[in-house]
């Protein structure tokens, strides 16, 4: 059960929700660990599965020690389906064991002999040379009074979910329980029955808790499922297959890489008048999925060609992951606008405030403003100390897509109620909302709600992608609960011989005409069999699909320019989400979206041996992920003033950070560093370029 | 053995003709973890992280990155705060193991670190969580009124992925009966 606590840290967002102060419904059982993950499903007589890996980004499998390991204490099985990988982790088969040690020792003994053979690893080894400009791109640009030529980069971004894809399967030959860590409860399930040779119907997916997904685990079973699945159908014995921390990184998505070349045309003033914006995605043995938002459509671009291509080489492929495409585009797109404020001499600021095609965008940067106090900040390319602070501001949003949803919610006759939906919840705090929601309606407290979710056997829901899962579990579970109280007023009603309608329940107690009658728990008692349940009736739901979230972030940093190591200091994200159902979960998704996208921005990239294809840092020591100690402070800003309708929040706080971040780096270093992760050597030498200082080799400091 | 070679590396990592050499297969270990002697038979290679996650089903210490980089595995070991996963069960006999799980009264109620990232949503998947209330214990057990700094410094051997690292310095904060960090009006 919930608890209540408050927090008045935050004053800004106080009665941004009607849930204040409730606390994440499952906190408890997170904090104390007794929250049980896929991962932490070890069932009695499991055998444990790992996937055997191609370790080049492409080869030919000449020889194999399998048999004599397959003999090894505790090795079950080794099998071996596929002789050559194009790509750095690859499956090419699996080894069975009776437990996590012996699978070990045998993954460790296995010795495959591979034979290399030329890769491709970037989306340079195909896109040499910078694009043709366009005819009418080109007639833009000649009437142009400034221009900018300009190519920007991102690199691979690897979701690292804390809890790696797997799940652990029991099957028990007429029937199965398959514990699983996705976010597609359901798409889990609909991948599955072939495997399984089972009915959808036949088996359960659980999916109680979820360590992390951002995207990667939207698509239904994937090859650990499947494998899992089969092997636990074969052998009638619980099979638990989790793919390790280097597995992770190699082949399960990832945000694609990309290049923009763009060709801006502007005016004296900044204001942009068209030209050419060309993008690459680099989407490894995948062919497409490679998207780059840029231009995003907040800003007026004026008359602008473009167009995107999908680039392969020899790496794992990309899967959604949050607001995909969005973020490299923000990169490129808001660097390349305060290059042409930088040209022009303008504030960018200001030139977003001209060129925005928002008017809430413009309401939110005005208050953003204030919030990092810019009116302080120092003009680019004034600076000359060692120290050198920087603002930068980017800007997000986000539609509203509809998903099928259904909610069923009970009242008990012992007076509890439980709402139900099969959706999982990755962290977003869908467990909480659907209480909030589900407790709203009948007139309860939230903290009195129980909420089932997670499980194929639950009503049908959404899986957690495209922040789709609370605009769309949200209206149906109202409904159900709605419906929930009618039924047990309709009881009421009739003992005390009144309409229903005539009849409400607020804070727990039922009331006609504002006087009480009986308390909720009293009226509960008068339900004639175990329980009254109200489901949602898809046809009533509202699923126009329309909405929008739309966000502003400010960064402040500081750049030491003898190191080139950057300094986080404040970022203010404000962001609409729609009607608030929960102010901590709401805060957290944004909090957490800034910290991927400084993430994104400062630190993480994969790394590709340019030779072998091989991923030369797929762990968490040099895959760096931000930490504590590079933590900036951050306020995070609810702008949900006269909000009705729920609308989405997990995807777009992640999207404007980077881009942000690059900004202010511009801001204090006077010269744009326009690839991603801007390193301290990317600093220094962008330093370098704009007669900053040199050693006495002539390298850059 | 080379030198630089620990024991742990050596066992944990073992080929074929080590693992055909190693001996007579699953061994007793008596462990004492959250104040209770337990007694299972392991395999000497078992670190201490799985021998807690499979055999005593104590599953709040997770495995993550397996190499002491993200610190999810977390747990004490005499009070000292040690990844499970580079220890092996082995070697920790003798100790005193305190898991997430322990830190639960006996009256059932979570400690101050707990109900402190409960109140500041200190979480959000969950799944780090246990390896970061762990780290905070340890630092609380040994500097009472830590510094935002301190706090940061003491937790920077955990990753949190979803980003929740706001709300857990502000939870530690919290736990040390010290003012959090707001944000103004």
């Amino acid at each position: 059960m919930a608890t209540t606590t408050p927090t008045m840290n935050r004053p800004m967002n106080l009665g941004a929700s009607a849930a204040d102060h409730l606390d994440r419904v499952d906190a408890l059982a997170k904090v104390t660990g007794a929250a049980k993950y896929g991962r932490d499903r070890y069932l009695p007589g499991s055998l444990f599965a790992a996937l055997i890996r191609c370790p080049w980004g492409s080869a030919e499998l000449l020889s194999d020690n399998a048999a004599e390991v397959g003999k090894l204490a505790g090795v079950v099985e080794i099998k071996i389906s596929r002789r050559e990988g194009t790509y750095h982790g690859r499956d090419v088969g699996y080894v069975l064991a009776d437990s996590v040690v012996a699978l070990k020792r045998a993954m460790n003994a296995l010795k495959l002999e591979w034979k290399r053979r030329e890769v491709k690893t970037r989306i340079e080894d195909t896109v040499k040379e910078p694009p043709a400009i366009n005819e009418d791109a080109k007639k833009v640009l000649d009437a142009a009074a400034k221009k900018l030529s300009a190519v920007y980069s991102t690199p691979v971004q690897t979701h690292s979910s804390l809890e790696t894809h797997g799940c652990v399967v029991d099957h028990r030959g007429d029937s199965a329980t398959v514990y699983a860590s996705t976010q597609g409860t359901f798409a889990f399930r609909d991948g599955l029955d072939e495997a399984l040779k089972l009915k959808g119907s036949d088996f359960e997916i659980v999916c109680e808790y979820v360590g992390g997904g951002f995207g990667s685990k939207l698509g239904g079973p994937g090859k650990e499922g499947l494998n899992a699945a089969r092997i636990s159908a074969a052998r009638g014995k619980p099979v638990y297959l989790f793919v390790n921390r280097e597995e992770e990184h190699l082949d399960t998505g990832n945000r694609p890489s990309s290049m923009t070349f763009a060709e801006l045309a502007f005016e004296n003033d900044g204001t942009i008048t068209g030209g050419q914006i060309l993008t690459f995605g680099g989407v490894g043995v995948a062919r497409g999925g490679g998207g780059c938002d840029v231009p995003s459509g907040r800003y007026n671009f004026g008359d602008l060609r473009r167009a995107h291509t999908d680039v392969s080489f020899n790496a794992g492929g990309p899967r959604a992951m949050r607001a995909p495409g969005k973020p490299q585009g923000a990169f490129a797109e808001e660097l390349m606008l305060d290059e042409v404020a930088l040209a022009c001499n303008v504030d960018p600021l200001e030139l977003r405030m001209r060129l925005a095609r928002s008017g809430n965008h413009k309401e939110m940067m005005k208050a953003g403003a204030k919030l990092i106090g810019w009116a302080n900040r120092i003009p680019t390319g004034t600076q000359t100390g060692t120290i050198r602070r920087g603002m930068g501001v980017g800007l997000c949003s986000w539609g509203l897509f509809p998903a099928r949803a259904e909610g069923e919610v009970v009242i008990y006759r012992d007076g509890s109620v439980e709402a139900r939906t099969g959706t999982q919840d990755i962290g977003t705090g869908q467990r909480t909302i659907m209480g909030v929601v589900a407790a709203e309606a009948v007139g309860i407290n939230p903290d009195e709600v129980r909420c089932s979710i997670g499980s194929s056997k639950l009503p049908v829901g959404p899986g957690s992608g495209g922040s789709v899962t609370a605009p769309n579990t949200a209206p149906p579970m109202r409904a159900a609960a709605l419906d929930a109280k009618n039924k047990l007023l309709t009881i009421i009603a009739k003992e005390l011989n009144v309409e229903a309608s005539a009849l409400e329940i607020v804070k727990g107690e039922v009331l006609r005409g504002g006087q009480r009658v009986m308390s909720f728990k009293d009226a509960c008692q008068r339900i004639t069999g175990d329980s009254i349940t109200g489901r949602s009736d898809a046809a009533k739901v509202d699923t126009s699909g329309k909405g929008h979230s739309d966000g502003v972030q400010f960064v402040e940093l500081s750049v030491d320019t003898e190191t080139g190591v950057i300094h986080l200091h404040n970022v203010v994200a404000l962001q609409s989400c729609g009607r608030v159902l929960a102010r901590k979960t709401a805060e957290s998704q944004i909090i957490g979206g800034v910290i991927q996208g400084l993430s994104y921005a400062l630190f993480e990239q994969r790394v590709l041996d340019r030779v072998t294809g091989a991923m030369v840092n797929a762990n968490l020591e040099s895959y760096k992920i931000l930490g504590p100690k590079d933590m900036p402070h951050i306020t995070p800003v609810l702008w949900s003033k006269g909000q009705t309708k729920v609308c989405s929040l997990g995807e777009p706080p992640v999207i404007p950070t980077a881009g942000a971040v690059a900004c202010a780096v511009l801001n204090a270093i006077g010269a744009p560093v326009r690839s991603l992760p801007i390193t301290p050597a990317k600093v220094l030498a962008a330093l370098a370029g704009v007669g900053g200082k040199k050693n006495e080799d002539g390298g850059a400091r | 053995m080379a030198e630089g070679v620990s024991r742990r590396s050596f066992i944990k990592t073992a080929g074929l003709s080590a693992a055909a050499t190693m001996g007579p297969g699953m061994v007793e270990v008596a462990l004492t973890v959250n104040g209770a002697a337990r007694k299972v038979k392991i395999d000497p290679a078992a670190t201490l992280l799985e021998t807690l996650r499979v055999d005593c089903n104590l599953t709040g210490a997770k495995e993550v990155c397996d190499r002491a980089s993200c610190g999810a595995c977390s747990v004490l070991v005499d009070g000292k705060l040690v990844c499970s996963c580079m220890m092996l069960a082995l070697d920790a006999q003798g100790c005193a193991v305190t898991t997430v799980e322990g830190l639960v009264g006996a009256d059932g109620k979570p400690d101050a670190v707990q109900a402190a990232f409960i109140k500041h949503d200190a979480l959000q998947c969950g799944f780090c969580t246990p390896g970061f209330v762990i780290a905070a214990r340890a630092l609380l057990n040994v500097n009472p009124k830590p510094t935002l700094a301190e706090i940061k410094g003491a937790l920077a051997g955990n990753i949190c992925r979803c980003g929740a690292y706001t709300n857990i310095f502000n939870a530690v904060l919290e736990a040390s009966g010290q003012a959090v960090v707001a944000d103004g009006g």
